[in-house]
C-alpha cells in the first residue's frame, strides 16, 4: 500500500559508498537533577560499519534516545567521542553535521507546504532554484508524495506525514540517518508498512543509519544488527537471531520475547555447551562463555520452545492456567523448578489441554541456552515508553 | 503522570462526542441559568441597550451629521485609532521582547525580568501616568533635572509610553505560553538540515508565531482605546472618544452626545474584541501529531546581548515609575523636596481617604466572590449544560470586557439614574447618582461584577475544557445531581482557575476606574477617582500614597484570597481522558 515506483533512484549514491562508518568511543552522558547527578549514557562503545541498520534497543529511560542526540549534536557528551569516518565531530554543531533526522514527532513544519518542507535544507544551502525542484521531485516521486506538494502537514494522514519527514531528511543526501522512533505514532498496520518501506530505501541507498525504538518487534524486523540498552549500558550489541536465541544476560533474554529461567548448576562446560540437570532430565545446551562449571547459571528456555503431552500419573508437571488466542495456546505449567510458560503456536482444535491436567514436558535443548547472572522474577520492567 | 493543571499551552484536539452528552436538566441547571442570564442582562445587556436607544434616538441623529462634518470630531476619532494602534504595536513588540529573552536567551536574571514584566498587572490607573508626568515629564526628575531638556509628554508620545508600559504584561504573559509551546524538534529539524540561529528564527521560529501576534495585538487595541484614566491624566491637548464621551457627561451634562460618541466607541472596541476571540479560537497548528520532544537550544552567541539590553531599558523604565510611586509617597514633594514624610499616608488612611479606602475596600469585597462563582458558573453552563444558547451566554458575559468602560458607565447612567415607574408605583428607584439607595454604592457593585466576570469566565472555561466530562457523567451516574457536581467535582478540580478568577476581580475591582468614576456620589467615595482629583489638581504626593495603599490593599487580598481557596494545588491524572473534549 505504500510501494513506490520500483526502479528509480531517490538521489544518486555519491562517490565512494563506503562512507559513513560511525565510531561511538566510551559516550558518556550525565544530567545534573534534583537528587544529583543522573549518568542516561553510561560508556558506551560502539561501530557502525558503513550502510549498516543499526538499531537501538531498550526500555524507557535506557539513554538510547540520549545517544542518538548526542550523534545528532542536539546533547553534548559529558565525555567520550563520536568518529565519523575517522574523523572527530565532537565538535561540530549541529547544522554542519551531514546527518539527517527523522523525528518522532515528524517535526513538520506546519508553515510550510509538503514541498516547502522537504525543499527546506537544500533552499538554506542556497542550491539553484532548478536544482532544487528537481531533487524535491524525485523525492516526492520516490516516497510517493507526487500530487500533495502543496499540501499542509495538518491535511495528511498519519502515513503520509511519515514520509514527508523521510523524504526531508534523504534530500540532504546525509551519510548517516538518524532516527527517533519514527513509528510509534501510526497504527499497527501502516507500522509495518513503513518498516518495510525504510529498509527497502536505505538498503538502496546504503545509507548508515542508527535508529531509536523500544518495540522490539521493529528491533528485529529491520536491523541488521540490534543495540540492547539498559540502564545507560550497552548490553548487547548482535544481529537480531543472535539477541534472540543466544542472549548475553538475563535482561536480554528477559526483554526480547518471552523466556523461562531455570536454575541450574552446569556439572561441565565444553565447547560452548553445558551439561546441566533440568526438569528430571539431562541435557546438553550451548552455553554463554562465562558460564563456568559448577556455579550456579540459568537455562533459558523460550515458551514456544517447550511442548506438553497429557500424561496422567507419569506427568512432572500440571497445567494451572489456560489461555486461548486463536492462534495460539499459552499454558503456565506448574513444575518442581517453577511455573514454565508454554505457548502452543497453530494449536489443534482437539487436544487443547484442560487446567489440571497432568503433563509431560519437552524441551529443545538446541533452541535452549545457559546463561548467567541474576534473575529477579517475572516481574520485569514493562518496555514502554 | 501529567499535571492537570497549568493547562498545556498547545490548543486541544477537539474531537467531535460520539456519545450524545445527558441532556437532563434538573432544577439546579434552570435556577443557575436563569440567575447567570438574570447578571448579564442587568449589569450589561440593559444599560448597552439603554446607551444604544439613546444613541439611536431621534434627537441624536443629527449629531452623526456633524460628527462626520467636524474637523475637531473626526481628529478624536483619528486620535482614538492611532493610539489604540500604536500602543497594539509596542506593547506586543515589549511582550514579544520579554517572551523571546525569557525563553530563548541563555542569560543571567531572568527570573527578575519575569517579575519586573509582571508589576504592571497590580498597577493602580494614575499610578504610571503620575510617575512618568514626574520623572519624565516638563520639568521631570530624568528629562529636566538629569538631561536638562524641555520635554513634553503629555499627549501621544506620553500617552503610548505609559499605556504600552502598563498593558504589555498581558501580551507578554501570551508568548510566553506560546513560545513554550512550540515543539523544540521543530527548531531541532532545522538545525539538523542546516539553519543558522537567524534562519531558524526567521524561517521557522518567526511565522510560527506570526499568527498569535495578532490576538494580544488587538487586545491591546481595545484596551488602549478604551483607556479613560490615563488620557485624564496625561492626554493634555490629546483627546480621545473615551475622554471626549466622558467630558459630554460630567462636563457638559449632554448624555445624548455622550451615547453617540460611546456608540463610536463601541463599533471598533467590539469589532476589534470579536476578532481577537476569533484568532484565538482557530486552531492554530504548532505541532501536527505526537508530543513535543528534544530540547530548546538557547541561545549562547554574542546576539544574546543587544537583546538583553534593550529588554533591561525597558525594564529599568519600568522599575523607574514604579519606584518613583513608592518614593513619591514618602517624600514631601519626590524630586523637589526630597525630605522623607508620612503626611500622605496619613492623609490618605487616617484623612480624608479613609472613607474611600474603607468603601472601596468593602465594595469590591463584596463583588469578588459574586464575579468569581458566576464566572466559573457561566463557564460552566457554556462548556458542559448548553448548546445552541452557548455562544450567546458566552458573548453577553464578556461584554464586560469587551465594552470600553465608559460605554458602559454611560449605559448605567442612562438605564439605572431615573426611578422606574410603572403607573404611579415604583418599580425601581434610581441606582446612579446623589440620592439614589445605599448611596449609589449598588451600581458601583453590579459594575465590579460586570467587569470581573469575564476573567472567571475565561480562566473557568479554559480549565473546564481541559477537564475530562467523563468525571462529571460519572458523578451524575453516581446519582449526584448537577448542582452537586458543580459544587462537590467542578469547583474542587477547577480550584486554581477559581483562584486566579477571584484574584483577578478583587484586582480589577480595586483598580477599576472608567465604569465607577461615573457612579461614584458624594456617599460613596471610591479609591481611584480620588486619585484622579489628586494627580489632578498636582498633589503626586497623596496620589502615590493611594497608589501604594491601593496596591498593598490589593496584595493582602490575593493572600487572602489563596488562604480561602487553598493554594497551588497539584491534581494528578489517574488516566487519560477519554479522547473527546466538550463542544
Amino acid at each position: 500500500m505504500t510501494t513506490t515506483r520500483s526502479g528509480e533512484r531517490l538521489v544518486p549514491p555519491k562517490a565512494g559508498t563506503d562512507a559513513g562508518a560511525l565510531r561511538l568511543d566510551r559516550l558518556t552522558k550525565t544530567f545534573a537533577s534534583k537528587s544529583g547527578a543522573v549518568t542516561a549514557v553510561d560508556d558506551v562503545t560502539l561501530d557502525v560499519r558503513p550502510g549498516e541498520f543499526i538499531t537501538l534497543l531498550g526500555p524507557s529511560g535506557c539513554g538510547k534516545t540520549t545517544t542518538l542526540r548526542i550523534v545528532a549534536g542536539f546533547e553534548t557528551a559529558t565525555s567520550g567521542h563520536i568518529l565519523l569516518d575517522g574523523t572527530s565531530i565532537d565538535r561540530t554543531p549541529p547544522q554542519r553535521r551531514t546527518m539527517a533526522m527523522v523525528f518522532q514527532s515528524y517535526a513538520l513544519f506546519p508553515h510550510l507546504s509538503v514541498g516547502e518542507n522537504i525543499a527546506y535544507g537544500l533552499k538554506l544551502r542556497r542550491h539553484d532554484h532548478d536544482d532544487v525542484r528537481t531533487a524535491m521531485q524525485i523525492a516526492l516521486t520516490s516516497m510517493n508524495l507526487v500530487g500533495l506538494e502543496n499540501r499542509f502537514p495538518h491535511e495528511l494522514s498519519g502515513g503520509q506525514q511519515q514520509r514527508v519527514a523521510l523524504a526531508r531528511a534523504l534530500i540532504m543526501q546525509p551519510t548517516v540517518l538518524l532516527f527517533d522512533e519514527p513509528l510509534s505514532n501510526l497504527d499497527a498496520k501502516l507500522r509495518g508498512a513503513m518498516r518495510a518501506e525504510i529498509r527497502r530505501i536505505q538498503r538502496r541507498l546504503g545509507i548508515t543509519s542508527l535508529y531509536v525504538t523500544h518495540d522490539q518487534d521493529e528491533a528485529m524486523s529491520m536491523s541488521d544488527r540490534i543495540v540492547v540498552m539498559n540502564k545507560g549500558r550497552v548490553e548487547q550489541v548482535a544481529t537480531p537471531a543472535e539477541i534472540y536465541f543466544r542472549p548475553a544476560t538475563i535482561f536480554v533474554a528477559d526483554f526480547i520475547g518471552r523466556a523461562n529461567f531455570v536454575e541450574v548448576v552446569p556439572e561441565q562446560v565444553t565447547d560452548g555447551a553445558a551439561l546441566v540437570n533440568a526438569l528430571g532430565e539431562r541435557l546438553r545446551v550451548a552455553a554463554h562463555p562465562a558460564v563456568r562449571a559448577n556455579s550456579p547459571a540459568y537455562l533459558m528456555i523460550r515458551p514456544e520452545t517447550i511442548s506438553l503431552q497429557p500424561a496422567g500419573d507419569a506427568g512432572i508437571g500440571a497445567v494451572l492456567r489456560s489461555t486461548f488466542h486463536g492462534h495460539s495456546v499459552d499454558y503456565e505449567v506448574e513444575t518442581i523448578s517453577g511455573t514454565l510458560h508454554v505457548t502452543e503456536a497453530g494449536p489443534d482444535p482437539d487436544a487443547l489441554i484442560d487446567v489440571g491436567t497432568n503433563v509431560a514436558i519437552t524441551l529443545r535443548p538446541d533452541r535452549s541456552y545457559v546463561l548467567n547472572g541474576s534473575w529477579t522474577g517475572p516481574d520485569r520492567t514493562a518496555p514502554t515508553d | 503522570m501529567t499535571m492537570l493543571v497549568p493547562p498545556p499551552p498547545a490548543p486541544v484536539e477537539t474531537a467531535p462526542s460520539n456519545r450524545p452528552r445527558r441532556r437532563s436538566r434538573d432544577v439546579g441547571v434552570t435556577v443557575a441559568l436563569v440567575a447567570s442570564v438574570l447578571l448579564v442582562a442587568v449589569g450589561s445587556v440593559v444599560p448597552l441597550t439603554a446607551m444604544l436607544s439613546t444613541a439611536l434616538s431621534g434627537s441624536a441623529l443629527p449629531r452623526y451629521a456633524q460628527f462626520v462634518t467636524s474637523s475637531t470630531d473626526l481628529a478624536i476619532l483619528r486620535n482614538t485609532l492611532v493610539l489604540g494602534l500604536l500602543v497594539g504595536a509596542c506593547g506586543t513588540a515589549i511582550g514579544f521582547l520579554f517572551a523571546f529573552v525569557q525563553t530563548r536567551l541563555a542569560v543571567p536574571g531572568k527570573r527578575i525580568l519575569h517579575v519586573v514584566a509582571l508589576l504592571p498587572i497590580v498597577s493602580p490607573p494614575f499610578a504610571v501616568a503620575t510617575a512618568a508626568i514626574v520623572l519624565y515629564g516638563r520639568q521631570g526628575a530624568v528629562t529636566h533635572g538629569l538631561l536638562g531638556v524641555e520635554y513634553d509628554i503629555y499627549g501621544l508620545d506620553g500617552l503610548v509610553l505609559v499605556l504600552s508600559l502598563s498593558l504589555f504584561p498581558v501580551a507578554y504573559l501570551g508568548m510566553l505560553g506560546m513560545m513554550r509551546g512550540l515543539d523544540p524538534a521543530m527548531e531541532e529539524a532545522a538545525m539538523n538540515m542546516g539553519a543558522s540561529r537567524w534562519q531558524i528564527f526567521r524561517t521557522v521560529q518567526l511565522p510560527l508565531l506570526a499568527p498569535g501576534l495578532a490576538a494580544p495585538f488587538l487586545l491591546l487595541f481595545v484596551e488602549g482605546i478604551a483607556d479613560l484614566a490615563n488620557p485624564l491624566a496625561l492626554g493634555g491637548d490629546y483627546t480621545v472618544l473615551a475622554s471626549r464621551a466622558y467630558l459630554a457627561v460630567t462636563g457638559e451634562y449632554d448624555t445624548t452626545s455622550a451615547a453617540v460618541y460611546s456608540l463610536i466607541l463601541l463599533v471598533p472596541s467590539v469589532a476589534l474584541f470579536l476578532a481577537q476571540r476569533y484568532w484565538l479560537g482557530r486552531k492554530i497548528r504548532t505541532t501536527i501529531t505526537g508530543k513535543p520532544s528534544g530540547t530548546v537550544h538557547l541561545i549562547t552567541g554574542w546576539a544574546r546581548w543587544p537583546i538583553l539590553a534593550l529588554a533591561v531599558f525597558v525594564s529599568l523604565i519600568v522599575v523607574s515609575l514604579y519606584g518613583t510611586v513608592l518614593l513619591g509617597s514618602l517624600t514631601r514633594v519626590f524630586g523637589v523636596d526630597n525630605t522623607l514624610t508620612l503626611q500622605h499616608f496619613r492623609e490618605v488612611v487616617l484623612g480624608a481617604g479613609r472613607e474611600a479606602l474603607r468603601d472601596t475596600t468593602l465594595l469590591a469585597a463584596v463583588a469578588t466572590p459574586v464575579a468569581g462563582l458566576f464566572g466559573l458558573l457561566i463557564a460552566w453552563l457554556v462548556t458542559r449544560r448548553l448548546r445552541r444558547a452557548a455562544g450567546w451566554l458566552d458573548f453577553a458575559g464578556t461584554l464586560g470586557v469587551a465594552v470600553p468602560g465608559t460605554v458602559l458607565g454611560i449605559g448605567y447612567l442612562l438605564a439605572y439614574r431615573p426611578d422606574r415607574y410603572v403607573g404611579d408605583l415604583l418599580v425601581l428607584p434610581g441606582l446612579v447618582g446623589g440620592t439614589a439607595i445605599a448611596g449609589g454604592s449598588l451600581a458601583i457593585v453590579l459594575a465590579y461584577i460586570t467587569r470581573s466576570v469575564p476573567a472567571g469566565l475565561r480562566t473557568g472555561g479554559a480549565a473546564l475544557t481541559q477537564l475530562d466530562p467523563g468525571l462529571e457523567e460519572a458523578s451524575m451516574n453516581l446519582g449526584a445531581g448537577s448542582v452537586r457536581t458543580f459544587r462537590r467535582v467542578v469547583v474542587p478540580l477547577i480550584r486554581p482557575a477559581l483562584l486566579t478568577g477571584l484574584s483577578y476581580s478583587f484586582a480589577r475591582s480595586m483598580t477599576s476606574i472608567s465604569t465607577v468614576i461615573l457612579l461614584v456620589t458624594p456617599n460613596t467615595k471610591i479609591i481611584t477617582s480620588q486619585i484622579l482629583s489628586a494627580a489632578n489638581t498636582g498633589r503626586y504626593g497623596v496620589a502615590f500614597a493611594y497608589c501604594t495603599v491601593l496596591t498593598a490593599v490589593v496584595l493582602a487580598g490575593f493572600g487572602l484570597i489563596r488562604l480561602l481557596i487553598g493554594g497551588a494545588v497539584v491534581l494528578h491524572r489517574t488516566a487519560a481522558p477519554t479522547g473527546r473534549t466538550p463542544r
